[in-house]
């Protein structure tokens, strides 16, 4: 059985009718279509999950074109571009089809994809067939000289009765009935993105509305930390940076992992040191804090956290970083469930031969080799231990070689 | 899978029968004990007379302390030495308080037998702080008419004084090669195996005189094949030395914090190795990289820095971390 298509996937409207609160973006496509070569390519500017897609594809379904999709990278394909650039008598004559050329999220050009730009305005001089361009942001300054090749259609944010009959709709035709409570949450969270709506649609009903609830409180965390991480990175360290974290749902001791997570994407050298050293100063109070009790070290803590790491560097330049999330602590969790036959070992090893976890386990690169079956009963050893046991043996006979001693 | 398993155990029958060797092979009286003459004698005396002060064992690693110390028991207790003898951990336990109560509950009751004392070993005794070794130190005194405590320790100098005071202290040297060679020869004969000098030789220097480490390796050897080689003996030591440490310190002087910090993680995790190891071995790598002899001063002192915040933090990888750093400032500078 194959995986339940996606929401998003399996409720993409198939004609312009349904296609909600985007009436005049359809007619103005529609007019370009009909116009066509007087204008060769038309940009959909709008934020995300407004339709500008959909309305490429709808246009393609009503008018019996083949959709054929682009995307940066393709731009410095020379045979994807030669096909494109294949008068369109010869494609009518294997296809019986026109064709409507895609170039999605154009924004994901960027000036240092080699000629990206260049590219595709040339593909729009020369091409014999319709072009859609949608973007988030057309009006950077990079794109002024496509913009004046295209005709513009700006699309707005979905209003959000529009979000609530689609939403609706889409729930009668599964048969699903959810309390309308949390349809007006995801509305709400929505701000305008059918997309974002769809998939917390999804999480509601693959989940359940408690997790899905659960999972916006910890989205709302996220954005916030985001915003604080900014602030202590990309702007001047001023009276307002160390408070930077005053309005986190979150404690010190999980900022201070977001920000050793997050220095490396931010900062280099020099400041990529002083960041750490600060860091390290605020890892030394917590440990003080630990072992002395004494809970006024929180304040130094949150300093080296805030000021500190800002004041690494003075050159400050606002930048889109992906924030990540901190990764370390499910490594390491993950480790230990990996590593926890060989602790259990250890400690039944470390009892028999009078020595302690520690000793033994500075010994336990030898454990596959030593503890052979007999050693294994006295130890008592359960079947998953021995298991791991052969396990490593094996491995280590292969990735020595250690059959070449054998004779 | 059994046919294969009985025919592996034809062709290595010690793979499959044996126990652990270490243990096996743990002398078991005075007399067998090597390279510990003077303490041996004057413990065995002590023993003879039923009655032992407070003991206090320091000296390196697999020289002989516990086994010392269990031969006592076994010699003042006989076969009921088990029910007389509690053996703690001082680095396992958490909190003095845990060993406070321990030995609380087992000094309570009478010694069985002749001897009118039980015997506590407390192994590790330098993993203590200060502060639980002065509770120790009352505990001690409280119960030693019905107590008496054997510990055992790598720096008598980590052993507060007033603890040193009432114990009689003896000092164990590093084994030395003779002593070891005799140990391996034995244990050759006995499990009949083949073994040249120089491996003997081999197994002595990667063991630092640590006759545990010594016997580990030899078993895992024969696990292998009963004709030990150097190059055998070799291979298996090179695998529990952390090579990746250089790799670490590699990314971070050709400026890839990223990759360094990743490696870095990665060989704490998959080797379980503490922090506080991983400093040691960047601090003798430091030394070895072909760098600036100014340089070398500095980061070395950058790594002491970094050990000391290690102690006084609560997160050795963020510290690690910041050395990293370091490197990578100071790799940028070499270009």
């Amino acid at each position: 059985m194959s995986p339940p298509l996606p929401l998003t996937e399996k409720h993409r409207p198939k004609n312009f009718t349904e296609i909600k609160g985007q009436a005049i973006a359809i007619q103005e496509a529609i007019t370009f279509f009909k116009t066509f070569p007087m204008k060769k390519a038309l940009i959909l500017n709008g934020p995300v999950g407004v339709g500008k897609t959909c309305i490429a594809i709808a246009l393609a379904k009503e008018f019996n074109l083949e959709l054929f999709e682009l995307n940066a990278s393709d731009l410095r394909n020379r045979s994807k571009l030669d096909e494109i650039l294949k008068p369109a008598t010869a494609q009518k004559s294997l296809f019986k089809k026109g064709k409507l050329i895609l170039m999605d999220e154009a924004d994901g050009i960027t000036t240092s994809d080699r000629g990206g730009l260049p590219e595709l305005v040339a593909l729009i001089e020369k091409t014999k067939h319709p072009i859609i361009i949608t973007a988030n942001d057309i009006w950077q300054r990079k794109f002024n000289l496509l913009r004046r090749k295209c005709h513009l259609v700006t699309l707005k944010e979905l209003k959000q009765e529009t979000i609530s009959e689609i939403l609706n709709n889409i729930l009668r035709k599964e048969g699903i009935a959810i309390n309308p409570k949390t349809i007006n949450i995801i509305i709400e969270n929505s701000k305008g993105d059918m997309r974002a709506a769809l998939n917390d649609l999804e999480t509601v009903l693959s989940l359940g509305e408690e997790i899905f609830i659960e999972e916006l409180s910890e989205r709302e965390k996220q954005e916030t930390i985001f915003n604080a991480l900014k602030q202590v990175f990309q702007e001047q360290t001023n009276e307002k940076t160390i408070s930077a974290y005053n309005n986190i749902n979150l404690d010190l001791n999980e900022i201070l992992l977001w920000i050793e997570e997050n220095i490396p994407l931010e900062y280099q050298g020099q400041a990529l040191a002083k960041a750490y050293d600060s860091l390290s100063k605020a890892d030394l109070f917590k440990g003080r804090i630990y072992r002395q009790q004494y809970w006024r070290f929180l304040v130094y803590q949150n300093f080296f956290l805030s000021a500190g790491i800002s004041a690494a560097t003075k050159l400050k330049y606002k930048k889109f970083t992906q924030y990540k999330r901190p990764s370390r602590i499910l490594k390491i969790w993950l480790s230990n469930q990996k590593n926890a036959k060989k602790k259990s070992i250890t400690i039944k090893y470390a009892k028999l031969t009078h020595m302690s976890k520690k000793k033994a386990n500075k010994e336990s690169f030898l454990f596959p080799l030593i503890i052979n079956q007999r050693a294994q009963d006295k130890l008592d050893l359960n079947e998953k231990e021995k298991e791991w046991l052969e396990d490593k043996r094996e491995g280590m006979i292969e990735s020595n070689e250690l059959e070449r001693f054998k004779n | 899978m059994e046919l294969l398993n009985n025919q592996e155990s034809k062709k290595q029958p010690d793979y499959k029968t044996s126990e652990i060797w270490t243990e096996k092979y743990r002398p078991k009286k005075f007399e067998e004990l090597v390279g510990q003459d003077d303490i041996i004698k004057k413990v065995q005396n002590l023993t003879k007379a039923l009655n032992i002060p407070h003991l206090l064992f320091a000296g390196p690693a697999g020289t002989g302390k516990s086994t010392l110390a269990l031969i006592v028991v076994k010699e003042l207790f006989g076969p009921s030495w088990r029910e007389n003898y509690l053996e703690l951990n001082a680095s396992d336990e958490r909190g003095i308080d845990v060993v406070r109560q321990k030995v609380k509950d087992f000094a309570r009751t009478k010694a069985l037998g002749n001897v009118p004392f039980k015997v506590i070993f407390l192994d590790e005794a330098d993993a203590l702080t200060k502060e639980a070794q002065q509770a120790l130190r009352r505990t001690m005194e409280n119960y030693t008419t019905t107590c008496r405590f054997v510990m055992s320790c790598n720096y008598s100098s980590k052993i507060i004084d007033p603890i040193q005071s009432r114990c009689a202290i003896f000092r164990f040297k590093l084994l030395e090669k003779k002593d070891i060679e005799k140990r391996v020869r034995l244990i050759v004969e006995k499990e009949n195996l083949q073994i040249s000098d120089q491996t003997i030789e081999a197994l002595y220097e990667a063991s630092e005189g640590d006759c545990r480490r010594v016997i580990n390796l030899l078993q895992a050897s024969a696990s292998i094949s009963p004709t030990i080689t150097k190059e055998l003996v070799n291979t298996l030591i090179s695998t529990a030395k952390p090579a990746d440490i250089k790799i670490v310190l590699e990314y971070a002087l050709s400026g890839d914090f990223l990759k360094s910090k990743e490696k870095l993680l990665d060989v704490m995790l998959k080797e379980s190795i503490a922090g506080t190891d991983i400093i040691k071995a960047i601090q003798k790598e430091i030394w070895n990289l072909q760098i600036d002899d100014e340089l070398k001063v500095r980061l070395t002192e950058k790594t002491g820095e970094t050990e000391f915040r290690m102690t006084e933090g609560s997160d050795e990888f963020i510290q690690l971390e910041s050395l990293l750093a370091s490197l990578v400032l100071a790799g940028k500078g070499l270009k």
